[in-house]
Parts: structure tokens; sequence; C-alpha cells
């Protein structure tokens, strides 16, 4: 038993450092290091495994777990806001949310710079179904601490849960402002304009998206993941082009050589396709049934090739 | 031994009993200082969030400034965000404490008037004393008892300029600069210290700095986290920078579609 606590607490520091989500492991493994005492002996990293386990503890509803460490943590730390954010969340795993709201109102009282409480007063919020006032909180709470980009893009959510496609697109340019490197972000900037029924800002977006994630792709490489989402994205716009006229709420200008933005787009997702295995064979012919009829169209779009 | 015959013998006990006190003393009163500044240290003072909103107010401009040239976000969201930001410097609306009203001349707060600003510079005084007190009862220790006390010799030769350092506090011409005196031994150590501290306190030891915060005047290093800023002027300028970078702003989508072309060579 003794033997495998050095590598038990390895796998809780990895867990730690690379974020993961592995609640079950995490009480398996924190529930023999608790009992065994081994915390004192880590130093001060026995802290944030304590912290670890708890919220890990309250993921799987292992409540006794979670108040021992709860306990630890208070008693090491009194009036600490890290301190006070866990017994929020362990209040509101069992307590009514009026309770924990409550309580994180009270926090907010004493220090009104306490940024994750804010946070997590929102997430109740959202989980009780009081989305407006939640999206009223955040964008408060977002004003204050600009640059929090998962607020950013949790607003977009919120917004584009309320079908306002348009705020949810200013929300998400200032979390492109903040990480303008970050093509997932590029990406539902992208889709949600084409929600919006912004075809021109759509078409711009997913291939400034194809622009970072294809930095150093060619025309032999074959795209994968969020790529071929986006080359669909722009193939699909195209088609929207094609087809009807698209006014643009933001007065974005249709891209110049649309045609062959088609052609290249199709092209492109049928390569995605065609390369891979034999396991989506039935994917392959449901792409190129859809893909066909815009083809034999061609003679609309007045293929330049 | 280029000259024997002036050749100094040095009693032993000075070694023992004024070299070694010396240095130990000045090892260990580094090392008391660094817990003492420890325990005046009082946690930083937490920051109402209105104080927060207007110092962060200025970063979000120059996040918006930042990408301008090569913008990630399209012409409308960018403009949108840029007057809105420029209207909200305007009219003071991230001031902590709302918009200026009237006309009054917006003079920056006195210092000694405002308690937050005043605690900063107590608890930098504090430091300051003591780091400059200890010093001084080790100076004027050594002054009084070991005045004029050649010490040791250096193993290797200097030149003449070397005299008024190594051998402050004895006047004599003729003396090799290679013998050291009580007073410079003990500058030498309190400027040469900050090594052996860093080893037994670690990086951020409040003991080794004491060279530079000796230096510095008790309110020039304190001004620089307790200062009140002028906001209203900072962002005053910050809207002519934002008004600046308008004219700089380019969209990346302008011409991504004739990149995209050009890399799967369609174009």
């Amino acid at each position: 038993m003794l033997a495998s606590l050095p590598s038990a607490l390895q796998t809780l520091a990895n867990y730690r450092i690379h974020n993961t989500r592995a609640s079950k492991e995490v009480v398996d493994k924190g529930k023999v290091l608790l009992d065994a005492q081994a915390a004192s002996s880590l130093g001060d990293d026995a802290w944030a495994f304590l912290e670890q386990l708890t919220l890990a503890a309250i993921d799987v509803a292992n409540y006794e777990v979670a108040d021992e460490c709860l306990r630890q943590l208070a008693a090491q730390f009194p009036g600490s806001p890290r301190v006070d954010v866990l017994s929020g969340i362990r209040m509101e795993a069992t307590q009514p949310p009026e309770i924990a709201l409550k309580f994180y109102d009270e926090l907010l009282e004493t220090d009104s710079s306490n940024a994750a409480i804010y946070k997590r007063r929102i997430s109740v919020l959202i989980r009780i179904g009081k989305i407006e006032q939640a999206v009223t909180e955040l964008s408060d709470y977002l004003d204050t601490f600009y640059t929090d980009v998962e607020g950013w893009v949790e607003l977009a959510e919120l917004y584009s849960s309320c079908n306002q496609y348009t705020s949810a697109t200013r929300a998400l340019s200032h979390a492109l402002l903040l990480a303008p490197q970050n093509p997932f972000y590029v990406l539902q900037f992208a889709e949600t304009a084409y929600t919006a029924d912004d075809i021109p800002l759509a078409i711009k977006m997913f291939m400034l998206a194809l622009d970072i994630i294809d930095r150093h792709a060619s025309e032999e490489s074959i795209p994968t993941g969020v790529s071929i989402r986006a080359w669909y994205g722009v193939k699909l716009c195209c088609r929207a082009l094609s087809e009807r006229s698209c006014s643009s709420a933001s007065d974005t200008l249709l891209p110049k050589n649309l045609p062959l933005l088609d052609e290249l787009s199709t092209e492109r997702v049928l390569t995605a396709y065609s390369a891979a295995g034999k396991d989506n064979a039935t994917g392959r012919e449901l792409v190129l049934s859809w893909m066909g009829p815009s083809d034999r169209s061609g003679g609309r779009l007045h293929f330049v090739r | 031994m280029s000259s024997p015959a002036v050749s100094l013998y040095l009693d032993p006990q000075i070694r023992d009993w004024v070299l070694f006190p010396i240095t130990l003393v000045m090892i260990l009163v580094g090392i008391l200082r660094h817990y003492v500044v420890l325990l005046l240290q009082s946690p930083p003072k937490k920051l109402p969030k209105a104080a927060i909103r207007e110092q962060r107010a200025l970063s979000r401009s120059q996040i918006l400034r930042a990408t301008s040239a090569n913008s990630p976000i399209p012409p409308s969201y960018y403009r949108s965000i840029s007057s809105r930001l420029h209207t909200a410097f305007e009219a003071g609306t991230y001031l902590k404490d709302g918009p200026p009203q009237g006309d009054a001349p917006s003079t920056p707060a006195n210092p000694m008037t405002d308690p937050a600003a005043m605690d900063g510079m107590m608890a930098g005084m504090k430091t300051q004393m003591v780091m400059m007190v200890p010093q001084m009862v080790i100076m004027g220790w050594i002054n009084f008892f070991f005045q004029g006390f050649v010490l040791i010799k250096l193993p290797f030769p200097l030149t003449l300029g070397f005299k008024s350092m190594l051998q402050r506090g004895i006047e004599t011409h003729d003396m090799d600069v290679r013998w050291v005196s009580s007073l410079s031994w003990y500058f030498l150590n309190f400027f040469g210290l900050n090594g052996l501290y860093r080893l037994i306190l670690g990086n951020d030891n409040s003991a080794a700095d004491t060279s530079q915060a000796m230096m510095s005047s008790p309110f020039a290093g304190t001004n620089q986290p307790g200062q009140p800023q002028d906001y209203v002027k900072l962002f005053k300028a910050e809207k002519d920078n934002l008004a600046f970078s308008e004219g700089l702003y380019l969209w990346l989508g302008d011409d991504v579609e004739t990149r995209l072309l050009r890399k799967y060579s369609k174009l």
C-alpha cells in the first residue's frame, strides 16, 4: 500500500497540471492518501491536493471526503477566498440554490473583488434558469474583469441559447480580441454568424479560422478535425450565397472569387473523406451525394475552370 | 613578499574577535531583517470592484489597440467597441467615483489625505526603517570599537585607486593597498553578502536588496504602488491612442479568400 503512495501522488499532480476532470480516480486515490495522512508529507502541495480532492469528491457526491478536506483547508487558511469558493461549491451540491446565492452575496458584500465568487454566482443563476439575470450579471462582471476569455464565451453561449445571435457574435468578438490565436473561437464566431444569417460575415470568419488552422497545410495535406468543419462551413456559405441573395447585418463585403471558393471547399471536404480508411465509407457516400447537386449546378455558378 | 620590511603581522586575536564577529553579525542581522520585514508586511489591500474596474479600463483599450493593424474582428465590430470605449473615456464612465461633476479642475488627490495611499507609504517607511536602522547601528558599533583596525590582507595586489575603498578610516599614505580596514570590511560585506542571503533565504528575500533600498529615499520606492494615478488624464491620452489605432485598423478577413486560394494554388 505504502509503495503505491508516491505513484498515486504523481498521478494526482499530473491531473492537476493538465486540469483533467477524472473525479472518480482522484477520489479513489485521494481517499487512500487522506486516510494514510500522506498529505502532511507533501509540504505546500498538500493544499492543492486537498482542493483537488474536495472538488472531485463533490463531483462524485462523496460528501464525507469533501467535508473532511474542507475542514482541513479551513483550519489552515481561515478566511481565505479560495476556501470560501470551495465551501460555496459544497453548499451548491446539497443545499437549495437560494442559500448558495445568499452565501455568495454575503461574501461579495465583504469583498467585492473576488472574481471566482461572481462566476459561481452566475453559474448558479444559469442552473436555476434565470438566464436574464445571469446575462446581466455576467456582462457586469466582464465589464470589470475584461480579460476573462471564458466569461465572454459563456456570455456568447447564453445569448445563443436565447436566440440572440447578433449579441452572441458581439460577445465572441471580445473573446477574439483576447485570444486572436485560438481558431475555435473564430469558428464559433463564424457558426454564430451563419446562424444569425449573416452569410458574408460567416464565410469570411470560416476562412479566417482556416487561415489559422491550416497555416502549414498545402494542397496535398488532408484536412482533419476542426479544419473539415470549417471547410464545410465555407461550402455551406457558398451554397447559400449562390442560391439566394444574402444581406449582411454587419455590412461585410462578399468575398471575391466565390465560384473558386466553392470549388476549393468542395475539393477539400471530398479530400478529407476520400483519404480516410474504409471505416467511413457510408459517410463518404453521404457527403458525395450532398455535394453532388451543387456540382451539377456548376453551370449556375459559372466555374472558371 | 616584495618588501618584507613593511610587512605587518596581524594578531590572530583580531581575526577571532573582530573579523569573524563583524561578518557573523552582518549575516545574522540580514537574516533577522528578512524575518522582521516579513512580519511587518501587511497583506495586500483588497481593492473594491469599482477601483479594479477603473484600473483595468485602460487595458481594455490596449487589448483592442494591440491587434488593430491585423484585427481578428470585422470593421463594424471594431468600430462599435472603439467608439464605445471612446465615449466611456470621455464621459468618465470607468472612473471609480463616477463621472466628474461639473467642470471642477481635476487635481490628483493628495497622498497625505487618502488613507489608502497613506497606509502604503507607512508600510514602505517601516520597511525602510528596518533596512536602515540596523545598518547604522552596526556601523556605529564598528566605528566605536574597531576604528582604525586592520583586519585582513588580500591575497592579491591592487592598484592605488582602491586605497579609499579598502582603507577607509585609516589615514596612512604608505600602507600597501592589500590591507583592509574594519570600516571597509563592513562595506565589502554590506554590498557582497547578497549572494549569501540568496543562498540561505531563497531568491525572493528582503535582506538581499538592502544596497538598492538604501540608495533610494524612503519615499521614492513606495510611490510606485501607492501613488494615486490621475485616471482622468490617462483616459484622455488613451482616447487619442484609440483614434490613432482606428486609423491603422485593418481586418484580417479583408483578403483572406485571396490568401486561401493562393495557398491551394487556385489563383
